[in-house]
């Protein structure tokens, strides 16, 4: 009995090997639009945080932040923080392919391991939550002009540690940018859901969920992070965008000095 | 009076247990902030807790990262998939693949049956320091490995391997098969995995006899649970070695060596898991000739409202794998359900087994019981973000020799604290709730038992 138990669990591995070893079969066929090849990405990559109608509400979803921010996106309110777009806008689909692709520090991994063309087609079926989507086309924040960064001089530098204190940013992120300035110590801060929410340690990119270039940076200052207390600084630098350029230059010079 | 001494060192530990769970609950606010460090949360640049319940238990996250050969649910990952040069390759690419464990009991308290053994109640100091080292990942898309190795300072400076294969995953590009080749956990997919144990289990410690009724038991902790526990008295493996009664075995062992098939084919909803062993308690090679083999099946339910559930069972089929006095070969088999709920901060989960021995001496069996039962319950609430707060019974109703085995039930409370994701203090304290039913069984000398435990992963 024993023996022809054997041979069955062996000529099945066995044959299983073979098929495996064959190649790999990836959904690269189907079109980017492809919702139904979208969905059965997102039923096995993503509904098990998002949860399976795409509330945020999946099962691993509150083990991450139990009791404080921040929890898994919620698709089917619209509020999305890594955009190209103004705040209270939707995200563009290059948006949402950028935080697939890089995940977000702390909270979510990278989804690089899925084909580019899977990416495409989940993107396409996380939009079909928010009705939104379907009336409304996203433009970016124009904010590098011809294209070219602000170099990193004394000069810049010394012009971003200024805009620092005069746009505030010390009350939540602290005088030293650790994310300890006396709103965040106070514990005021939360975030649209109301759980508690801490300030980025501004001197540790790799905590940085938005990424960690001084163009994600300048990015980031423009369209804020919808749905926590970080806002957009679009208008006040309306005019002068060379500034967020400067402010990206003091704090990546900040990491550099830890 | 003989009961108050009986009860002494039980109000002591239990006070311990108090005293320390108040202190770590009221630890004040200057902790830092959690953040992630060991192996895979470096590789992916996530918290602990995006797979884990709280760290080691996992999450339905986790539970699919594991389940997809340490790869994203749905992809094919691979991480390394280019040819690297060894020039080219950082300290930061090996930390990525490397994680270590430390784990420590600065304090153990073990009240023990004085009036019958004349053993004293046992304070110990860091009675068991461990390091574990494991490298774990992916070779290349769907093609993934572990390998953990153990070094138990308090008993020797040995180094022990504990599990070590290779895993091909998503056969034929989908989700309905992975293979794992090598020394593997059997468990880890069932509803209540043995490994992962939210607290390091002590080793056990065997005191005098029991007058004619073998060693009487002085330390052990329930961590594993009556139900992965080997149940029976007066077994041993193929090298005549006893095994504990107390110990995981079979298909709750915590490492065999086998080959091991899983899979969802029909969608996330059901899982099936069928493997071939070595046997069990085979530390090295096949000193059998023949196999154990298990089949289990998983149903999972619900992906929303931060609600899940899942019913499991499996039969394991042991095949000449135990000896018992006089060293003859018998066939011990177990057969299981297990289940579990998790609902937010509630992580409720069971399994009960039945263990049965076939193939006895005819001239045993009048001496001998042939079945056992263990079921082992537990619960953990996550309190606050750095609080598991932990509660858990046990029952073992023990097969073997008659003239040893006895019931057991134990009650076990814990607070695990995280000073960050990956720093973990503990307490916990185990209640034998048949402590007043007296008699001479082994199992009846430990009365109460209070462990302390600090655990970095990193």
């Amino acid at each position: 009995m024993m023996k022809v138990l054997c041979r069955i669990v062996f000529t099945l591995v066995g044959g299983l090997w073979v098929f495996w070893s064959s190649g790999t079969v990836e959904a690269t066929s189907q079109p980017d639009k492809d919702v139904s090849a979208g969905a059965i990405i997102y039923e096995r990559s993503c509904s098990v945080c998002h949860g399976i109608s795409g509330k945020g509400d999946g099962p691993a979803a509150f083990y991450n932040s139990a009791y404080s921010a921040s929890r898994a996106r919620d698709f089917t309110v619209g509020n999305y923080k890594f955009r190209s777009t103004p705040s209270g806008s939707l995200p563009r689909d290059e948006d949402l392919f950028r935080t697939i692709t890089n995940g977000v520090p702390g909270f979510m991994p990278s989804f690089s391991g899925l084909a580019v063309e899977q990416r495409w087609q989940v993107i396409t079926y996380i939009k079909t939550f928010y009705p939104g989507f379907q009336e409304e086309t996203p433009e970016a924040i124009q904010f590098d002009g011809n294209g070219s960064t602000i170099p990193a001089t004394t000069e810049s530098v010394q012009r971003g540690k200024a805009l620092f204190q005069v746009m505030d940013c010390h009350s939540c992120h602290g005088a030293q940018a650790r994310g300890a300035g006396p709103v965040a110590v106070a514990e005021e801060l939360t975030d649209s859901s109301g759980l508690p929410i801490s300030p980025n340690d501004l001197t540790n990119p790799t905590g940085w969920k938005n990424g960690t270039t001084a163009r994600d940076i300048v990015r980031t200052l423009l369209t804020g992070l919808d749905g926590t207390p970080m806002p957009s600084y679009e208008s006040q630098l309306a005019g002068h965008e060379d500034d967020a350029w400067h402010l990206a230059n003091y704090l990546l010079s900040l990491s550099r000095q830890h | 009076m003989k009961c108050s001494l009986r009860c002494h060192g039980s109000r002591i530990s239990t006070l311990w247990a108090l005293g320390v769970v108040l202190f770590i609950t009221s630890l004040p606010g200057w902790i830092p902030d959690a953040e992630a460090i060991p192996a895979f949360a470096r590789k992916y640049q996530v918290n602990c807790n995006v797979c884990h319940v709280r760290w080691p238990r996992l999450n339905p996250f986790g539970e699919q990262f594991l389940e997809n050969g340490y790869q994203m649910p749905g992809t094919h990952d691979g991480g390394m998939v280019e040819k690297i040069r060894l020039g080219d390759v950082t300290l930061d690419d090996i930390s990525n693949y490397i994680g270590f464990l430390f784990d420590v009991e600065p304090v153990t308290n073990s009240a023990l049956r004085r009036d019958v053994t004349g053993a004293e109640d046992q304070t110990e100091l860091a009675n068991v320091a461990l390091l574990r080292m494991f490298t774990a990942g992916t070779l290349t898309e769907d093609v993934g490995f572990l390998m953990d190795m153990t070094t138990l300072f308090s008993q020797s400076s040995d180094v022990e391997l504990g599990r070590a294969f290779v895993s091909f995953n998503n056969i034929g590009g989908m989700n309905w098969g992975h293979v794992r080749i090598g020394r593997i956990d059997p468990s880890a997919y069932f509803s209540v995995a043995t490994d992962r144990p939210q607290f390091f289990p002590l080793s056990p410690k065997i005191g005098p006899p029991f007058g004619p009724f073998g060693p009487s038991i002085q330390r052990w902790s329930q961590t594993f649970g009556s139900a992965a526990a080997s149940k029976f008295y007066g077994i041993f493996d193929r090298n005549m070695a006893p095994i504990f009664p107390f110990a995981p075995t079979l298909y709750n062992s915590t490492v065999e060596a086998g080959i091991d098939l899983h899979g969802r084919p029909f969608g996330d909803w059901f899982l099936y898991q069928i493997g071939i062993l070595n046997g069990a308690e085979e530390r090295w090679g096949d000193t059998n000739n023949s196999k154990d083999w298990y089949v289990m099946t998983r149903f999972d339910y619900a992906q929303s409202d931060n609600f899940s559930a899942n019913l499991s069972g499996f039969a394991y089929f042991g095949n000449h794998n135990t000896k018992v006095l006089g060293g003859a070969d018998v066939s011990r088999s177990r057969y299981g359900v297990g289940a579990r709920i998790r609902y937010r901060w509630l992580d409720l989960y069971g399994d009960y087994t039945i263990d049965r021995i076939t193939d006895l001496p005819s001239g045993m069996s009048a001496t001998f019981d042939d079945t056992a039962t263990g079921v082992t319950v537990e619960a953990h609430a996550i309190v606050t973000d750095r609080l598991l707060l932990g509660v858990g019974y046990n029952h073992l109703d023990a097969g073997g020799v008659l003239s040893q085995r006895k019931s057991a039930s134990f009650l076990s409370l814990q607070a695990r604290y995280y000073l960050r994701s990956n720093i973990a203090l503990q307490v916990r304290d185990e209640v034998n709730l048949r402590d007043a039913e007296g008699g001479t069984s082994p199992a009846r000398n430990l009365r109460n038992q209070f462990i302390t435990n600090v655990s970095i992963a990193f």
